[in-house]
């Protein structure tokens, strides 16, 4: 597996390198964009979800078929207060979201469901012995950010004068966890929540957007990639959700892996023309982020208001 | 303080630190600085709370550290909306003994009194973010990728603390059209490049309810017109009983330097990225200076080390795995 993913890798970084980016337009044939096309589509995307915005990341990763300042697309701090994991369940029961399914086995969530049936494809789902992560354990005793594996050599703040780490008594300030002025409400209203920030790279050997995960746990530090694992959708996690480096950002990312993604877009965009809608090319981004959170249920990230996905003929 | 509920109660800065600053640092200390511990211009990035439940947090990414730190650090292109700039220092130790043996009191004194000069010197009018200075102290373990850190964000300790007289959702406070018109006046100030990024502002209501924004320095310019004044805010808190931290020095800044003792607030909040109207908040404070402030060379006192249950908040991140070369060579094996 491991093996095979990194042959692949090596083949799609050379082919990469020796072939051009696309030019041609192939966004209704294949459901893939070209450079430029990417580019009016994130444009797009950041004006009308302005939580969005274009990043230009290190000069020395930077792609030069894309322009300098418009690199990949990011957008920060977004939350998911529930685990996909336990979030299926009570889809489940409460008859969900319908999950279109072909023989090629890539789902994507209609944008008007019905209740799901029951039938559902119960081999598709990974069991959990193969999943690696099962629930409790995972939350339980894997550290949530790096490095603390049996790290007893973290210099132990603790070891200073308990004294010395208090603060001094501030009366206006909000106490994380422990309010001083009494009459304040309780400290219920601090929610902490794991946060995600979501880039999307354009991906030149598959000619399609790809999206990206950055997890950090409920104290803001970075969350291990596989620990992400259990915010994406469990038909997902193991099939098209993988841990890879990110062209742009330092260190591991998990990445839903854009294999498939120019045949849903293909079939989004058929379903759209057979109801007669003319899907433009600038929406593309705001099609794929809805098919995106198909594999991402419980984090909410902004892809759309009310909007027209392309000129009704 | 007489009654205890009604002083204003800030929401502390949160912080948060991508791996590509520890990474870039990593570099920088390794090529360049050696052992070589005098402080660092960084600059942190915060935007106003834009998603409901979650507040906002000061963020250090890799374009954080200048890849050619000089004085001119701060400057930005400006125009990101989701990037406002803070001016910071970064003091790093190169070893525990003399991380932990730190001046931290004397650390966070002298920012603030940078601050403090700012304000004195109109300089905050220019550059409004720089009433949000903030420190950074660490400890850069090279030889372990490992990172051990804590922040501050310095605030004048106002006594008496200030008085909240009251606090409404900004579409509560506001009557309807006022609501529109602010709403859609701060749209395209956070659209237009020049001003986006800028987290102070003066919102001016005439009195047949239009709204405009104005800069900190046409301040005088309002004074004699005929509306009323709200001193707006970028707030990175979520929640509807607390403003956030930012508030606190831009009170002390409108009391020092213009002189207004009952200040009419907006803590401007979004969501989507737009403005909304019910999450921000319009508050009423009053606030009183201390007669020491008047002397010449006086520093207020300073609070803002980052907490969590009332004991200083270290933190430590390891990039072990992204960053030690010999567990990259085992994994590509």
């Amino acid at each position: 597996m491991v093996l095979t993913q990194k042959l692949h890798e090596a083949f799609k970084g050379t082919v990469e390198r020796i072939t051009g980016a696309r030019t041609v337009s192939a966004f209704k044939e294949k459901g893939v964009l070209s450079v430029s096309e990417f580019v009016v589509a994130g444009d797009n995307l950041v004006s009308k979800c302005p939580t969005w915005s274009w990043e230009a990341g290190e000069s020395n990763k930077r792609k030069t078929y894309l322009p300098p300042n418009k690199q990949y697309l990011i957008t920060r701090n977004v939350p998911c207060f529930k685990r996909a994991i336990s979030l299926e369940e009570e889809y489940e029961a409460a008859g969900g979201e319908l999950l279109l399914e072909n023989d090629d086995d890539d789902g994507w969530l209609a944008t008007h469901g019905k209740p799901k049936e029951n039938k559902c494809d119960e081999e598709d789902i990974p069991s959990m012995d193969t999943l690696e992560i099962d629930n409790t354990r995972a939350i339980h005793s894997i550290p949530t950010y790096f490095g603390s594996e049996k790290d007893e050599d973290i210099p132990d703040m603790a070891g200073f004068d308990d004294s010395e780490n208090l603060v001094e008594e501030d009366p206006a300030t909000l106490q994380q966890s422990a309010y001083f002025v009494a009459h304040e409400p309780d400290d219920d209203n601090i929610l902490r929540t794991r946060t995600y920030d979501i880039s999307i790279t354009y991906d030149k050997y598959y000619q399609t957007p790809r999206v990206w995960l950055t997890g950090y746990d409920e104290s803001r530090m970075p969350l291990q990639p596989e620990l992400v694992l259990q915010d994406v959708s469990q038909d997902h996690a193991h099939k098209t959700v993988t841990i890879e480096d990110h062209p742009h950002l330092p260190g591991k990312h998990a990445s839903v892996h854009p294999c498939k993604h120019g045949a849903v877009m293909k079939k989004i965009i058929d379903v759209l023309m057979s109801r007669g809608v003319e899907p433009e090319v600038d929406k593309y981004l705001f099609l794929f982020l809805k098919f995106v959170a198909s594999v991402i249920p419980t984090i909410e990230y902004d892809y759309t208001m009310d909007f027209d996905l392309g000129s009704t003929s | 303080m007489a009654d205890s509920s009604k002083v204003l109660v800030f929401r502390q800065m949160d912080s948060k630190v991508e791996e590509g600053f520890w990474a870039r640092y990593s570099s920088f200390k390794l090529n360049e600085l050696g052992i070589d511990d005098s402080p660092l211009p960084i600059t942190g990035f915060f935007k106003p709370c834009s998603r409901d439940g979650v507040p906002e947090t000061l963020t250090l990414l890799t374009e954080s550290l200048s890849s050619e730190p000089s004085e001119k650090y701060f400057s930005f292109e400006g125009g990101n909306r989701n990037r406002c700039p803070v001016p910071g220092t970064l003091y790093n130790s190169n070893t525990m003994e003399s991380f932990r043996a730190l001046d931290r009191g004397t650390l966070l004194k002298n920012e603030m009194g940078k601050i403090w000069n700012d304000i004195m010197s109109g300089k905050v009018e220019e550059e409004p973010n720089f009433l949000l200075r903030f420190l950074v102290i660490s400890y850069a373990d090279l030889k372990r990728w490992r990172f051990h850190y804590l922040f501050a964000f310095p605030a004048m300790d106002l006594k008496p603390p200030v008085e909240l007289l009251s606090l409404h959702s900004a579409s509560k406070y506001l009557n309807s059209e006022e609501t529109e018109s602010l709403s859609e006046a701060l749209n395209k100030w956070r659209n237009s490049s020049l001003t986006s990024d800028v987290s102070f502002f003066l919102v001016c209501i005439t009195s047949n309810s239009v709204v405009t924004i104005k800069l900190l320095k046409d301040w005088k310019d309002t004074q004699s017109e005929n509306c009323k004044i709200l001193y707006g805010f970028y707030d990175p808190s979520n929640l509807q009983t607390n403003p956030g931290w930012p508030l606190r020095n831009f009170l002390s800044f409108i009391s020092l330097r213009w002189k207004v003792e009952k200040i009419c607030f907006l803590c401007y909040r979004e969501s989507h990225g737009l403005a909304n109207m019910e999450l921000s908040l319009v508050g009423e404070a009053l606030i009183s200076i201390s007669q020491d402030w008047n002397f010449p060379q006086y520093v207020p006192k300073a609070v803002g080390w980052e907490t969590n249950m009332r004991k200083l908040a270290f933190k430590h991140m390891s990039l072990v795995e992204s960053m030690d070369p010999t567990r990259l060579a085992i994994s590509a094996a």
